[in-house]
């Protein structure tokens, strides 16, 4: 009996060990979103997003992040089996904090039953960023073979040296003969590119299959151009890594391919003017089309699946007064400084627009009137305390701002953008520096002159 | 250096509070029987993050004896729940710095897959052969 118990005691160590070192978040809740039970790697991933530092409930865990987790999950007509498979759930970016960090999370959740569910949620940032290398690298190859432009393409050894010179170096870099048995960083300016880097690249089209990156080149009289290098490992039973290097070049043989190719051409002159076409010049953010464009796309998904979507406008108080005492620099300074503010406190899934001189707006995605109300105060609170410091002064610049919501995808982009117009005018009349939300009784006409040189 | 007389009950042992002050080196003196004695979680590892202290309270309340952890990369293998930048990273940058760290954090363990709230205390000291994270259950 005693035996029994032992044996018991033991099988359930191992299996509770098993499921503390699953490399993979499992979660079980209830159809309100509290949690049942729950594994380390759950743990791991959700807490650095939880709004409350707790793990009692998924939903509220994940508010911030994933806020469509509990309408999905209430509003499925699953009986049992998936709900969602492999939802991408993006994370806030650049907290600054680390390669620890994820980026991209994967949320699967599967119905037991009437009360159950059970929750899969896996940190797939390496495996997105390797897929979307993989989709660059095959539109690239088929650049190549189907002969846009012109290319050269050497062999290099194991050490990323230059293996044997062929006209095709010689059409598209300049480079001569001599070149043999060089590195293939040559052909990048010196401050570009480290032997360790070179490398590094070497790796990467050992675990990937290829590399590719595109940066600025020299030509062998010295002049620049934009290129696009790949490098792929060729097939070659028993390669060695990488390791040592033998005394002379090639001496193992060719062990990659280098494929260059010059795309100072139009074509992708005309991919950078379609990416500036949607952001702001000056503050790198969302233009005002690409805030029209995600918010159409907001409210045809919220009629789909109804939910909330609110608008906050802003505008820099007194900002003529800026301009006239530190000149436009010191203006375009204090644009750039509450930008970055912007950028930094909304969440990913929002979308930070300019769309005037001195005027911002944000398009919160599932956020309702109370919470974006409260959002909007505390951006006003925080810009008001953030100087920013312009030729040694500091310079203090306060926010306005009008919080307006759709709910359910009702009314349309514009109403919604004027309604939020109405509240910041409204938030100016009351004294600025501060938000208020839009009140259907206090519709008031805005005059357009009332708004300049607020 | 600042000599601290710390509270002795009896003459066999002292004990040890989680929120004491200078708490690594009063750690690094105890047994592991007298680690056992204490009311919260001990874990002690080293600078290739190998568990080298495992306490009673600890090994309890995980449900894991001391031989499947002890050796074993603590953010890898023992405990992965803390691998992210708000413990694992604060020890890679202590350690990286070469500074102190002593901070105390509200945390959720999953011990035996329940979330458990607790406090967090992680210790690190420049020189010092063994790190610790410290466990103290929330009252609920």
């Amino acid at each position: 009996m005693t035996e029994d118990l032992a044996q018991l005691s033991a099988e359930y160590e191992a299996l509770i060990q098993f499921l503390y070192l699953a490399p993979v978040g499992l979660v079980q809740l209830d159809s309100d979103g509290e949690i049942a039970m729950i594994n380390p790697i759950a743990a791991q991933l959700l807490m650095p997003h939880s709004r409350n530092g707790g793990l009692d409930n998924l939903f509220v865990a994940l508010e911030d992040i994933a806020p469509d987790l509990r309408n999905l999950c209430q509003q499925s007509t699953v009986h049992s089996g998936k709900i969602c498979d492999g939802m991408h759930v993006h994370l806030h970016a650049g907290s600054g904090c680390s390669k620890r960090m994820p980026q991209i999370l994967s949320i699967t959740l599967l119905r037991l039953d009437a009360s159950r569910i059970m929750a899969v949620i896996d940190d797939i940032t390496e495996q997105v960023r390797r897929e979307c290398r993989q989709r660059q690298n095959d539109a690239w190859l088929n650049a190549v073979l189907t002969g846009i432009t012109d290319y050269a393409l050497a062999s290099l050894d194991a050490q990323g040296r230059l293996c044997e010179w062929n006209p095709s170096i010689g059409r598209v870099t300049g480079f001569g003969p001599d070149t043999e048995g060089q590195s293939y960083t040559l052909f990048y300016p010196d401050d570009a590119i480290t032997p360790e880097r070179a490398l590094d690249r070497l790796r990467e089209a050992d675990a990937d299959g290829w590399a590719l990156d595109e940066s600025r080149l020299l030509r062998a009289d010295g002049s620049a151009f934009w290129g696009s290098v790949m490098i792929a490992p060729l097939p070659q039973a028993d390669r060695e890594a990488a390791g040592d290097a033998p005394a002379l070049p090639c001496e193992e043989g060719p062990a990659y391919c280098l494929i260059l190719r010059d795309v100072s051409d139009k074509r992708d002159i005309a991919e950078r003017r379609r990416r500036e076409a949607f952001s702001d010049h000056l503050t790198g953010l969302a233009n005002r089309r690409a805030l029209f464009d995600a918010a159409s796309q907001e409210f045809e998904r919220s009629r789909a699946a109804p939910r909330p979507t609110a608008m906050i406008i802003l505008d820099a108080d007194h900002f003529k007064a800026i301009n006239d005492r530190y000149g436009h620099p010191g203006g375009d300074a204090v644009l750039q400084h509450l930008a970055a503010i912007l950028l930094d406190f909304f969440r990913e899934v929002d979308v930070v627009a300019r769309i005037g001189g001195e005027e911002f707006a944000v398009l919160l995605p599932s956020t309702d009137l109370a919470h974006a109300v409260d959002l909007a105060e505390r951006l006003c609170a925080r810009v008001a305390l953030d100087a920013k410091s312009f030729d040694g002064q500091a310079i203090v610049c306060t926010i306005s701002a009008g919080v307006a919501v759709a709910a359910d995808g009702h009314g349309g982009v514009d109403l919604l953008i004027k309604q939020a117009d109405q509240a910041l005018y409204a938030a100016k009349r009351a004294g600025r520096n501060r938000a208020l939300a839009w009140q259907p009784d206090a519709v008031v006409a805005v005059p357009q002159e009332a708004l300049d040189g607020a | 250096m600042i000599n601290i007389h710390w509270p002795r009950v009896g003459t066999q042992f002292m004990t040890i509070a989680f929120d004491f002050p200078e708490l690594a080196t009063r750690l690094d003196a105890c047994s592991s029987e007298e680690l056992d004695q204490l009311d919260f979680g001990v874990i002690g590892f080293d600078a290739n993050t190998e568990v080298s202290r495992y306490n009673a309270f600890e090994s309890q309340a995980a449900g894991l004896s001391p031989q499947r952890v002890l050796g074993h990369p603590l953010f890898t293998n023992v405990a992965p729940c803390m691998n992210n930048f708000m413990v694992a990273q604060r020890f890679d940058d202590a350690l990286e710095q070469n500074a102190a760290l002593d901070e105390t954090i509200d945390y959720v363990l999953t011990l035996r897959m329940r979330p458990v709230k607790v406090a967090l205390r992680l210790l690190s000291t420049p020189g010092s052969a063994t790190r610790y994270v410290l466990v103290k259950r929330q009252p609920k």
